[in-house]
């Protein structure tokens, strides 16, 4: 009975579980290139900061599409489209792939700040989203 | 066949004539007409639908009961011949028609027309929905462009009854006149004044009361989804064909925006996009070779070409081979379609541009794009 019910907590567990390995898997991959701690805090304050698109002199921030609050849903500034909240807690599948994590920062850190994300602002943003 | 009644009969009481299944056949074929008209727009395709169906089976009931109607009803009753017509008319001219009791030999010939044209409608209609949308009992039997000169022919039919209702019109505008009688009411009511020795129609009101049945019963089968629809998942009463689908173009495409069906653009389009997706409308998309490749294979595979929806065979037609357009929103048949669309529509929040798809069209997702799929927001 007891074995029960652990197998039940752990299957409930599951989903928070894979957000967490994966996220924990490309923090690592992050720390062994520059090796200082991550913090929510700087991941938080880099969201609101606004940048000037070369392209199109817009100022725009993560929030701009993403909004301040992670726990909210955004939209695509261009299309409209639905973003899910970014918060961990909010949307747990969004962070189950490692592969796709790399892929939006490459892609959303160079349509933002015009330039890639260091391993250390990529960090943070990451111990943001788990903190909310 | 019916006699021309003498001008001067002085005892004349009202007796019944159109008994009840020929009025509820005349008002309601008159509302078919009304409302397929109305629902021209395709738009309204399912209440144009109803329309149509319903007046084949009126048409198909009218035969039968030119058979077994009864006096006046019975096509034997008004089976007259040119010269007949020709004879009448030639009363009119003089302003001294001869009164017939049933129907004169003008309206008889008018009515013969309108079932004939009634039952070309439907078949030229139901080609039109099979070539056109693929849809109803003959999909599949035509082809798009077959389907297209079925829905001209259609709609040029269309045209031609409506002359012949309104010649119809105008001869029983001038036979009340002429005669001095109210034949509009008559066919309400079923009565007019008569000779004593005149036969009378039975009401007929057993068959009267299953025709009424048969049409509501009719009306709440076909239009119940709209009794079980709700805000979020709205009724839609034509679903399209299963399209070709892969995941990965979904979640690629669909991250950004709605994951545009492959059938809404030309295959030269898609290999340009997916070649350019480094400036991907001013955007960096940066996927990987693989990625791009999967994803162009499946966008040329199911391109406008295929033909594999209307809108797709629409689209390709009407852009020139000398283009290669990125923007659906820039094919001439987009905009053709959309030229009635107020700003004030695409500006609204739920709408957002043109972009937006799903706003309207309830399939977007599917990439189907019925016409009858479609609802403007509120």
């Amino acid at each position: 009975m007891k074995i029960f019910t652990v197998v039940l907590l752990c299957i409930a567990a599951l989903p928070a579980q894979a957000s967490e390995t994966a996220i924990t898997q490309v923090q690592d991959s992050y720390r062994t290139e520059e090796g200082s701690a991550f913090a929510a805090t700087r991941g938080k304050s880099m969201w609101t900061q606004s940048f000037i698109q070369k392209k199109s002199g817009k100022q725009v921030s993560c929030a701009t599409c993403h909004t301040a609050d992670l726990k909210r849903a955004g939209s695509h500034i261009r299309t409209g489209k639905t973003i899910g909240p970014m918060a961990t807690t909010a949307n747990e599948e969004r962070f189950n792939d490692p592969a796709k994590i790399e892929k939006w920062f490459l892609r959303n850190c160079k349509w933002t700040l015009g330039r890639e994300c260091t391993a250390q602002e990529k960090g943070d943003f990451l111990s943001y989203f788990q903190s909310e | 066949m019916a006699q021309p009644q003498a001008q001067n009969n002085n005892r004349q009481t009202p007796i019944r004539i159109w008994n009840i299944p020929v009025r509820l056949f005349h008002w309601t074929l008159v509302g078919c007409f009304i409302t397929a008209w109305l629902t021209r727009d395709n738009r309204y395709l399912d209440i144009h639908l109803f329309a149509g169906y319903l007046m084949a089976g009126l048409i198909v009931f009218r035969i039968l009961w030119g058979v077994i109607g009864g006096p006046y009803a019975s096509f034997r009753d008004f089976a007259f011949g040119w010269h007949e017509v020709w004879l009448y008319l030639k009363g009119v001219l003089n302003r001294r028609p001869p009164r017939f009791l049933g129907h004169n030999p003008a309206g008889s010939w008018a009515i013969y027309l309108l079932l004939t044209l009634g039952v070309l409608i439907v078949i030229t209609g139901l080609l039109g929905l099979g070539g056109e949308e693929q849809q109803g009992p003959l999909a599949g039997w035509l082809n798009y462009p077959q389907g297209k000169l079925a829905q001209d022919l259609h709609e040029l039919l269309a045209w031609l009854m409506l002359g012949v209702v309104g010649t119809h019109l105008i001869g029983v505008l001038v036979e009340s006149l002429l005669h001095k009688e109210n034949l509009v009411s008559a066919m309400l009511t079923g009565y007019k004044p008569a000779p004593a020795n005149a036969v009378s129609a039975a009401s007929q009101w057993k068959t009267g009361i299953a025709m009424a049945i048969i049409i509501l019963a009719g009306g709440l089968i076909w239009f119940q989804g709209y009794l079980t629809a709700t805000a979020n998942q709205p009724y839609r009463p034509f679903i399209g064909p299963e399209l070709p689908d892969n995941a990965l173009w979904r979640e690629e495409c669909g991250a950004c925006h709605l994951a545009f069906h492959p059938s809404l653009l030309p295959a030269r389009s898609w290999r340009t996009m997916m070649e350019e997706q480094a400036s991907h409308f001013g955007e960096d998309l940066f996927l990987e070779p693989d990625t791009v490749a999967e994803i162009k294979t499946f966008l040329v595979k199911n391109a406008a070409e295929q033909e594999l929806t209307e809108a797709a065979w629409k689209i390709n037609q009407s852009i020139p081979k000398s283009k290669t357009l990125l923007r659906i929103t820039e094919a001439p048949y987009w905009l053709k379609k959309h030229r009635d669309i107020s700003d004030a529509i695409w500006q609204n929040p739920k709408v957002n541009g043109k972009v937006n798809c799903a706003a309207c069209h309830l399939d977007a997702e599917m990439g189907t794009f019925e016409d009858a799929a479609m609802r403007l927001p509120d």
